[in-house]
């Protein structure tokens, strides 16, 4: 549609908003409420512009201007928001008139009246909107002579987000947020004219997704409340990176200064997170700085671990190992590292002569669908969802795009500006198709909120569920109770996924924990035409599977080595807070951690050397899509931290080697040989990974034993090794959960908010007792960490011992 | 457009022989509430006749050709409103009657309400039948009490004769051979009465929805317009009480009868409220065109004090100087449009001279910062917060010539920015004042006194 603005004639798609054609033809308006990815409620009246169009006569033609000769345009009587305007063929916009100018100049000038203007010791200035505006578009000057608003101020909304009432300027981008992406209406205006203000219930702001309003709120009314007074946004450093807290890759944004991390905010990536993040990723970086962070090297003399420097302990290792036959060293990483370290992984374990190489966690049934996954963007117009998991937790990203499905708009196409301001498909509480999902777990997940369909089959029985999934498929009835719901909800369900043009089944933790399971899952995704999307446990899980960061023997897995070697040297794994393990650790002839803290693996090593967290390095990783995404390093101060390929280097001038994967530019060398993959070319956006395999090494499956036990492990947003360094998350959280069904917690005299210890697989673990009608009876929830991979376990309720108890209010 | 003086045959008289009274025929009448009062004098006839003799496009037609325009405020001709329902596709679709009389200087709707419930009912049956919408939605202001009461009971009273519920209507197959009507089902019609909870703007169609949804009352984005997407986002037609109540009339006698009074652009019978200081303040019915004049003399008894100006239709209309010129002019849709001001409700209120006029102005606006709803800024900031300041300031002396000026500015600016028309209503009046009555803000800001005494309306 041909369309006019400010004299900028422009061929735009029809639909679109007339504030996108301002944009579009490089013109401005103001605006606070419109949003990218939300919808247009033309609320603040910031973006009026004089609109006309010409209009067309009886038989058909245009009305033409008897001067010109042109169709003449008829300018609305009223300026017009455009967020809420969309283009029609021939329309003319004018954004730069005097009648517009006025209203904008009023409209500042209304918004204003009722702010407190204290941008000097507001968190938000120098990067606000409200300020930004105020300047291009206000008077500079106030006739408002009376008191303003009062209200509140410092409103904990939640552990995690501060309100200042005074300066919110209703746009209601955060009411509209949790409503429309994660469709938790947790938020709302109370009172009304100009009294309104936002507020919750009393549960404060129960959704994964709480931190997104603060990027979003136009003013300095929302904030992080890890990151309030701790400097003023012209002091920061932005580094655009990848998220490494799970496997989705989402974009972010690492503010630092001064050499710390002071906060995190959602970047943009239009196909993965859109502007989206969850609160584990937002909030969870405070672990960086915590107080246990190693910085410098460790080596143990006489029993106590002394500081040195990298050459030192490097010189150290390098003897030592001369002293161990190098088949007997066992290498693991954690599955977070980058493509790079693991590049630098196998350097080192080919150097060494060992076939003892792994990540870890590593689910049996791998990471990697044969015949393809499907993506984020597949799923989010998907026709069919069937999730088993409870994604919300494990990859939070995955939960929103299943939402964008259940709201039934196509991803927006991108202009210049991006995103579209004002996308006109979006609307306020729209319907959603709830009807498209089913949801199985072997308990209550949030997710199940949402779904037409949930089944709650028994723990451990994935592999039982999708037989009978794919028994019905088939034409065939299933055993009874193994679909977890009704046989008409799942003929429904599997129906469904047939005859979608999009289905997705999407398996989590608790399938991939078994090789049988994801085999079967994988079984009926054919059977019905969908598509899987794993859900890898870590950041990186796709990309070590993918560049073979694997032993050459089952045996020689990351469980095995930890029984077989002689000597380890481990990565950011803990696998010492098993009593058992440590006990064996504790025998080796050589233990090497790199690790972020002094551990319990750490307490016991004969070298530590200090490990690069994510935000601290530079390098690669491979998201569950396959797609191969830029990690950089924000200029953090992190002492001596190195992350692999820096390990591999110091370990190679100790050794008089240059090893592959020395150096990112080394590993990528590595890379663009074996993989075909140039990463110093990725796009701005990552690019897809091969189909094919890293060379020599084949991923071989751990070995399996039949999943029993009384405690489920469970993926958690937060990530659970490292919450009591994270204080924000941790008071919000209420640190670690043991979920009990409420009668079993009442059997053992245990409340809400109890402290115990209770041994899960023989580690003893220190959790909050949560009884909850989400799990079943008999069951026991614990969250999972690297070293504890989701999947049912045993646990010893026998041995539960009372720590604390919780504080009762009368 | 049409004046009384150049159409000298318009009927404009409630005393022209042509005329009856026909809204409020029963109201004031002590038991006319009742099912039977109201079927003994020909009650739901019209229901019947529209529902077994006239198909839907019929009905429509019939309310078309009586030039019916909605009686709310906004005078959108009903038929068209009805007209612009998408075709049937197996949705369920909503007859929502807007009761939520609130504009100050209005009052017809509680007495259509309270003394004549069965005429709403059978109005609503009508435009249900029309626009094929299964479920009426009678939407009450929540001061109503006793409408409320009424209505709740008139529709106990409808569902136990069968004038509402499945089968409306429906009859037995009747005689033999080619003169047999076949059985007909009827009509599955019934209404869900809500109460408001006192919110001005609910009176605004999609706040209702929104309201009666259990939403916050926020006026929806238009479009989709209710038609589209109303209650529940189904396709929806809203209309007031008064036009749900003359479409019974129209159908009864048919919509040649309702157009032959009036104006050009305004037909039938209107309820006009009068109140103020009259002598005989309330609700005359009065064929489209009356003049202020017949009103207010003829029927009101005059005013009990010398005046100073009259506001046409409800708070939000802009006040029109008194004068000949104004008394004389018919109240019609175009009519009023012409001199700058709106016929709106048609709640007529007299300004006494003894009334200071920014004193007067400071209520209205008063009571429009109370209920602004707040979601746009000129509305939340301009109407609720910023101009009943001003008039504070004026009022208790402290005003400058300076504040006249950025008052004005500042109604120039909500006119016509805001979301809804609520900010219109109020920045129209004191538009209006300032148009017509500067001098009096002009005294009081050069004398710190007003030129009028100010009445004290609110305790302390």
């Amino acid at each position: 549609m041909k369309v006019v603005v400010d004299g900028v004639t422009l061929d735009l798609p029809p639909g679109t908003s007339a504030i996108d054609a301002v944009f579009a033809a490089g013109s401005d308006v103001p605006y606070f409420c419109s949003q990218p990815y939300m919808s247009p409620i033309g609320a603040c009246r910031m973006c009026l512009a004089k609109v006309g169009a010409p209009r067309k006569d009886r038989d058909g033609s245009w009305i033409l201007d008897e001067e010109t000769g042109e169709p003449k345009i008829f300018w609305f009587p009223n300026l017009m928001a455009t967020c809420t305007t969309a283009v029609m063929d021939g329309m003319v916009v004018d954004t730069r008139s005097e009648p517009v100018k006025a209203a904008q100049n009023g409209m500042v000038e209304f918004t204003l009246i009722n702010h407190p203007l204290d941008c000097p010791v507001c968190d938000k200035g120098g990067a606000c909107e409200l300020q930004d505006r105020a300047y291009e578009y206000g008077e500079g000057v106030s006739r408002f002579v009376f008191d303003k608003r009062h209200q509140e101020k410092h409103h904990a909304l939640s552990d995690l987000i501060t309100l200042d009432r005074e300066r919110c300027i209703h746009c209601k981008r955060c009411v509209r947020y949790f409503e429309e992406v994660p469709g938790d209406e947790v938020l709302d205006f109370i009172e009304r004219g100009g009294h309104t203000y936002i507020g919750t219930l009393e549960e404060g702001l129960p959704s994964n997704f709480t931190g997104n309003i603060t990027d979003i709120c136009p003013v300095g009314a929302l904030l992080d409340a890890t990151s309030r007074f701790r400097g003023r946004n012209w002091e920061y450093h932005h580094t655009e990176t990848t998220s490494l807290d799970d496997a989705s890759g989402s974009a972010i944004v690492v503010d630092g200064r001064t050499g710390r991390i002071e906060r995190i905010k959602a970047g943009h990536h239009p196909e993965i997170n859109k502007t989206w993040i969850d609160d584990g990723t937002r909030f969870g970086h405070e672990y960086a700085d915590a107080p246990d962070r190693v910085r410098r090297p460790l080596v143990r003399h006489d029993g106590r671990l002394v500081e040195t420097d990298w050459a030192d302990a490097m010189d150290y290792v390098a003897a030592r190992l001369t002293e161990v036959n190098g088949r007997d060293v066992g290498i693991a990483i954690r599955a977070d590292a980058t493509l790079e370290e693991g590049v630098a992984a196998r350097a080192l374990a080919d150097h060494i002569g060992t076939g003892q190489l792994d990540h870890a966690p590593r689910p049996a049934g791998g990471v990697i669908a044969a015949g393809g996954q499907a993506r984020l963007e597949e799923l989010a117009v998907a026709g069919a969802i069937l999730v088993v998991g409870d994604v919300t937790e494990e990859v939070p990203i995955v939960d929103l795009r299943i939402k964008d499905a259940l709201r039934g708009v196509t991803p927006p196409s991108l202009f210049d500006h991006g995103a579209p301001i004002a996308d006109l498909r979006l609307k306020e509480r729209a319907p959603r198709h709830a009807e498209i999902l089913t949801v199985a777990a072997p308990l209550r997940v949030d997710l199940m909120r949402h779904a037409g369909r949930a089944a709650q089959y028994p723990a451990g029985g994935e592999r039982a569920f999708f037989h009978a999934l794919t028994a019905l498929a088939e034409g065939e009835t299933p055993a009874d109770g193994d679909l977890g719901m009704p046989l008409e909800a799942a003929t429904a369900a599997v129906d469904g996924l047939r005859k979608a043009e999009t289905a997705v089944v999407v398996l989590g933790g608790w399938v991939l924990a078994s090789l049988q399971a994801t085999e079967a899952a994988l079984h009926f995704c054919r059977a019905v035409g969908a598509k899987p999307m794993l859900l890898g446990p870590m950041a990186n899980s796709y990309g070590l599977e993918l560049v073979g960061v694997a032993p050459s023997h089952a045996r020689y897995a990351y469980g095995g080595m930890l029984t077989g070697a002689k000597a380890l040297i481990l990565s950011q794994l803990d696998p010492a807070i098993d009593p058992a393990v440590a006990e064996r650790l504790d025998k080796l002839e050589l233990l090497v951690v790199h690790a972020s803290f002094l551990t319990a693996t750490a307490k016991l090593a004969d070298v530590v050397l200090p490990a690069a967290i994510g935000y601290e390095k530079d390098g690669t990783v491979v998201n569950l899509e396959g797609r191969m995404l830029p990690v950089r390093a924000a200029p953090v101060d992190a002492g001596e931290s190195r992350d692999l390929t820096g390990f591999v280097k110091a370990f190679g001038e100790a050794a008089g080697q240059r090893l592959e994967g020395r150096s990112v530019k080394s590993a990528r060398r590595w890379l663009k040989k074996g993989l075909g993959v140039d990463l110093d070319a990725l796009p701005e956006h990552g690019g897809w990974a091969p189909a094919k395999r890293g060379p020599a090494r084949v991923a071989v499956a751990v070995h399996e034993a039949p999943a029993h036990g009384g405690a489920l492990r469970v993926p958690t947003m937060v990530r659970a090794e490292v919450l009591d360094r994270n204080p924000h998350l941790r008071a919000a959280t209420g640190g670690l959960a043991l979920g009990l069904h409420p009668d079993d917690a009442a059997a053992l005299k245990l409340r809400s908010g109890d402290e115990v210890t209770v041994p899960v697989a023989g580690v003893p673990r220190r959790l909050v007792v949560r009884p909850s009608e989400a799990v079943p009876a008999g069951l026991a929830t614990v969250p999972a960490t690297p070293d504890e991979p989701v999947g049912l376990v045993p646990i010893d309720l026998k041995q539960i011992a009372l720590e604390r108890r919780a504080l009762e209010v009368a | 457009m049409s004046t009384v003086a150049d159409k000298p045959a318009a009927i404009t008289s409630r005393f022209d022989p042509r005329y009856e009274i026909t809204l409020y025929r029963h109201v004031g009448v002590d038991g006319a509430h009742t099912l039977e009062h109201y079927r003994a004098r020909g009650g739901y006839r019209a229901a019947e006749k529209a529902l077994t003799e006239m198909t839907p496009t019929q009905v429509i037609d019939e309310v078309k050709a009586s030039g019916l325009r909605g009686r709310g405020g906004a005078g959108f001709p009903a038929g068209l409103k009805w007209s612009f329902m998408p075709p049937i596709d197996g949705r369920q679709r909503f007859i929502v009657c807007n009761a939520d009389e609130s504009e100050p200087g209005s009052f017809k709707d509680r007495y259509l309400m309270e003394d004549d419930p069965h005429q709403l009912i059978e109005g609503m049956l009508i435009a249900g039948w029309a626009i094929q919408a299964t479920i009426g939605v009678l939407y009450v202001r929540g001061e109503y009490y006793v409408a409320y009461e009424r209505m709740r009971d008139a529709i106990a009273e409808a569902r136990a004769a069968g004038l509402l519920g499945r089968g409306v209507f429906a009859t037995e197959p009747d005689g033999e051979g080619d003169e047999a009507t076949p059985a007909s089902p009827g009509f599955d019609f019934d209404i869900i009465l809500h109460r408001g909870a006192g919110a001005y703007i609910c009176g605004e169609e999609t706040a209702l929805m929104n309201s009666f949804e259990g939403l916050r009352a926020n006026p929806r984005l238009k479009p989709p317009f209710p038609a589209q997407a109303g209650v529940y986002g189904l396709p929806t037609t809203i209309n007031n009480v008064e036009s749900f109540c003359s479409v019974v009339h129209i159908v009864e006698r048919g919509g040649a009868w309702y157009a032959s009074m009036g104006t050009d652009d305004s037909k039938g019978t209107k309820l006009y409220q009068l109140s103020g200081p009259v002598a005989r303040p309330g609700v005359y019915e009065m064929p489209m065109g009356a003049t202020f004049r017949e009103l207010i003399y003829d029927l009101g008894g005059g005013p009990t004090e010398p005046a100073k100006a009259l506001i046409p239709g409800g708070s939000s209309t802009p006040l029109l100087p008194w004068s000949d010129e104004t008394l004389d002019l018919p109240m019609d849709y175009g009519t009023m449009a012409r001199v700058g001001s709106m016929l709106g409700t048609g709640g007529v209120i007299v300004i006494p001279e003894s009334q200071c006029m920014v004193d007067a102005m400071a209520n209205v606006v008063r009571f429009y910062a109370h209920e602004s709803c707040g979601k746009c800024t000129p509305c939340r900031e301009g109407v609720a917060t910023w101009l009943p300041k001003m008039y504070q300031k004026l009022l208790a002396g402290l005003g400058t010539r300076d504040d006249l000026t950025l008052m004005e500015e500042m109604v120039r600016n909500l006119r016509g920015t805001a979301f809804c028309p609520l900010a219109d209503a109020c920045a129209m009046p004191v538009a209006a004042s300032f148009q017509h009555f500067r001098n009096e803000y002009e005294h009081l800001v050069d004398h710190g006194a007003p030129k009028y005494p100010t009445v004290s309306r609110w305790a302390e």
